[in-house]
């Protein structure tokens, strides 16, 4: 999946678009999302969803899976967020709260109206923001949003630790691909004992093998006259797209715009 | 005369906790402006040379000699030693550090503190020389091997080494790959670099090395032009080496 994603933010469409106007994009949006209201946030999440499948091209069932998968958290979040219980002698108290509820000895267990409400603007506000994060993610390569970071004066350490970390995500998978694999091959999960087993000398190997890797990976950088920062150049083909930035700007104003309107009633009277 | 660019003397090299020495007083001469091969069987001691011979390793005894003059274990040293001895290595995952192709080469560079303007120029000639512009800016772990153990090349070919030093390069390559590897060597040694390449392809090496080193067991054993060291049918049928087809009954 990981090297899926990499390999979409390499070729969609809004690739040729510098990466800051995507980052500073997305960052405001994301802002936008946190402090408006459902609908708004609603409405943030189409459009960038608009953006993401229709301008920059990624295939929407992809997309939407990356969606489900944001939204697992939330359902795991539900129940405590939801459900309540009271002694059944303060019942009294929670009339009003309780939507539905049954009494279990001498407990009132009852879903909340207020939980719910919660639990559904948490889920506006998670689908806002994780479609702004998603844009960035799927539209963006990782390394030119460390680029542009290291850019705005973002501590070179930290770059640099993702940018390592980055690669290795990448050794590491295949390492894991390459084990899995070798044991598939030979019978190694045709049972779940022998699954277990496997499993097991899997993640041990893993990490032997990633300390040796990380070894080479060291005197490779050693070779290659390594000087305590790790630098790199690259050339720029970007071409900003007039047509995007005026969506852009236009649409956060609008955005903006609405939740003003909604925040002094406009709605509630009509 | 025939100049020699690095030297090993009597060296010897001992992994931590291996029971016996991966070198074991080795001297060998690397002449200028050959191309050289070194053949042996696995674990005869090739990548440790390799290693010394970039400084990455510090012989236990005896010295390296480079242009004459002993290897000094310090920093800067060290530093412009390892840009003028270029090695590829065995695995060109290993040798691939930064994320795209075009970072990758441009890395050794920015490492030199070269001036950006000259950065870009030398990168973006290695990548016209390496036939690697359309890959220029695609992330690196999406390239097959074939076109890996080309960027590794570019990668120490960019910083202009007197000598490339590579470690079995044709290894899981296909026969077209080869080819093209090998008429990529061609052309860096006819632009004046010395060459010292490991490899288990005899036939390879026979129509390609002027020179050719045999080792075993952390020695050199035999060392001569390609006719003259294949005449050495029994030496090499005892160390278990096999001989080029043309020399085959």
């Amino acid at each position: 999946m990981s090297l899926q994603i990499d390999t979409l933010a390499y070729t969609n469409q809004l690739r040729e678009i510098p990466p800051e106007q995507k980052l500073i994009f997305a960052i405001a949006t994301l802002i936008i999302s946190l402090f408006t209201h459902p609908l708004i946030q609603i409405l943030i999440a189409i459009w960038m969803g608009v953006w993401t499948v229709i301008y920059a091209k990624i295939p929407a069932g992809i997309y939407l899976k990356l969606l489900i998968v944001a939204s697992f958290f939330w359902l795991t979040s539900l129940p405590a967020l939801m459900l309540n219980s009271v002694s059944v002698a303060d019942l009294q108290n929670v009339l009003t709260d309780s939507w539905s509820g049954l009494t279990l000895g001498h407990y009132y267990i009852y879903i909340s109206r207020n939980g719910s409400g919660q639990a559904l603007a948490i889920f506006t506000r998670a689908l806002a923001s994780v479609s702004c994060l998603y844009f960035l993610m799927l539209t963006v390569p990782f390394t030119e949003v460390l680029q542009t970071l290291r850019r705005l004066g973002f501590p070179v350490l930290l770059t640099e630790l993702l940018l390592l970390m980055y690669r290795f995500i990448f050794i590491l998978l295949e390492t894991a691909t390459e084990l899995w694999t070798a044991q598939q091959s030979r019978d190694g999960y045709r049972t779940w004992r022998i699954s277990m087993k496997s499993l097991a000398l899997l993640i041990g190997q893993l990490l032997k093998r990633t300390l040796e890797q990380y070894y080479q990976f060291y005197l490779a950088l050693e070779a290659r006259g390594f000087k305590d920062e790790f630098r790199v150049w690259h050339s720029r083909h970007y071409h900003p797209r007039v047509r995007y930035l005026i969506e852009a700007i236009l649409g956060c104003v609008v955005l903006i715009a609405l939740e003003v309107c909604q925040d002094a009633g406009i709605f509630n009277r009509i | 005369m025939q100049e020699f660019l690095i030297e090993f003397e009597q060296v010897y090299y001992k992994y931590l906790g291996s029971q016996e020495a991966a070198l074991n007083g080795l001297s060998l001469r690397v002449p200028k402006q050959k191309k050289s091969a070194l053949i042996g069987q696995n674990g005869c001691g090739k990548t440790t040379l390799f290693l010394l011979a970039n400084g990455l390793y510090k012989p236990d005894s005896g010295t390296v000699h480079w242009r004459g003059e002993v290897l000094r274990y310090e920093r800067n040293y060290l530093s412009s030693l390892r840009q003028k001895v270029g090695l590829i290595f065995q695995n060109p995952e290993q040798q691939l550090v930064a994320s795209t192709v075009e970072e990758d080469i441009s890395y050794g560079l920015c490492n030199l503190g070269l001036p950006t303007a000259e950065i870009q120029v030398r990168v973006e000639q290695a990548l016209i020389e390496f036939g690697l512009t359309t890959l220029a800016q695609r992330p690196v772990h999406h390239l097959s091997l074939g076109q890996k153990r080309r960027v590794s090349i570019a990668d120490v070919m960019v910083l202009q080494p007197e000598l490339l030093v590579l470690d079995e390069p044709t290894a899981y390559l296909d026969v077209k790959h080869t080819r093209n590897l090998m008429a990529t060597l061609t052309r860096i040694h006819q632009n004046g670099t010395t060459l010292l390449m490991a490899s288990h392809d005899l036939n390879l090496v026979h129509s390609w090395a002027d020179w050719i080193f045999v080792m075993h067991q952390g020695r050199l054993v035999l060392e001569g032009k390609p006719q003259d060291v294949f005449m050495q049918r029994d030496l090499l049928e005892e160390l278990e080496l096999g001989m080029p087809l043309i020399y085959e009954q």
